[in-house]
């Protein structure tokens, strides 16, 4: 099943979805695209003018561009989806995801699609780790489950 | 050779801190598996890169060394880029901060793994109105 986890580019989630033997939709297939690709010849720019117009899509014109043109990195994930994990209030906002507007409007349209979901928020102790895990794997059995 | 550069892929295997084998060790180890991969080393693990199926073997292969230790994750850009790599633009480059991070509870998520526990994900009921009274009125006894 294909799993669609917030923050996109998490090692936590992202290993522990493929542990289960789920497909963890992360943010660097997106990025491997657009970085790999033979279209693209001057290094820097992994974004292009046409971003932000494929980001209208998920984000109205009055957007500021940054937020459409990370919605069409993200959006296709979103779209892919047919589970979800978020984990809320991750430490780290770096790079693509250092865009806190971006964020809220990822989740809301994870919440929006009617998918399984589990939310979850960053745990920082032993105990909310390990609770944060279970929780993890129990979501994700169940949905071993649903689909058989 | 840009053709076939965009048909690999490129993972990081981090070592968690219990990891029973070093980072030197693993890059043997993945050395040793001679598959057709280009092997970096790195101060958390490794990143290799080559075809898909290619990489999950040698991925499925690293994780049976300490399934609980071991974790990997994708990365976009493949090693040594000079978009990413430190050694052309100075400063860790933004995927480490966050690796970094998430570093710091990697002991505690493998303990999970080596125990681990079903958990109830329904949220727990409220307690009705009647029941919080015959609580209450129990408690001023």
């Amino acid at each position: 099943m294909k799993n669609a986890i917030f923050p996109p580019n998490s090692l936590i989630l992202a290993d522990l979805v493929e542990r289960r033997g789920h497909e963890a939709l992360v943010l660097q297939k997106e990025i491997r695209k657009r970085v790999t690709d033979v279209e693209i010849d001057s290094p820097p720019l992994n974004i292009t003018e046409e971003e932000p117009i494929k980001g209208l899509k998920y984000a109205a014109i009055e957007v500021p561009s940054g937020v459409r043109g990370r919605m069409a990195i993200f959006g296709p994930l979103i779209d892919a989806a047919e589970a979800a994990i978020i984990m809320e209030d991750a430490p780290f906002g770096f790079g693509c995801i250092g865009c806190a507007r971006t964020n809220e409007l990822s989740m809301f349209c994870l919440r929006k699609r009617g998918i399984p979901l589990l939310e979850l928020h960053y745990p920082t102790t032993r105990e909310e780790t390990m609770e944060v895990v279970n929780k993890i794997n129990t979501f994700l059995d169940g949905l071993e489950e649903e689909g058989e | 050779m840009l053709q076939e550069e965009s048909s690999k892929v490129t993972r990081m295997i981090i070592l968690g801190p219990a990891a029973n084998i070093s980072q030197p060790e693993l890059v043997r180890k993945l050395q040793m598996m001679e598959l057709p991969l280009t092997i970096k080393s790195t101060c958390y693990g490794a990143v290799i890169n080559g075809e898909e199926s290619v990489v999950n073997k040698a991925v499925e292969d690293v994780r049976n060394l300490d399934y609980c230790n071991i974790f990997t994750k994708d990365r976009g850009f493949p090693p040594g880029d000079p978009r990413r790599c430190r050694a052309k633009r100075g400063g860790a480059r933004e995927g480490f901060h966050q690796l970094e991070k998430e570093f710091e509870i990697l002991g505690f998520v493998s303990e999970a793994l080596e125990n681990p526990k079903k958990v109830n994900l329904k949220k727990p009921k409220k307690v009705s109105v009647d029941t919080f009274k015959q609580i209450a009125e129990e408690c001023e006894k």
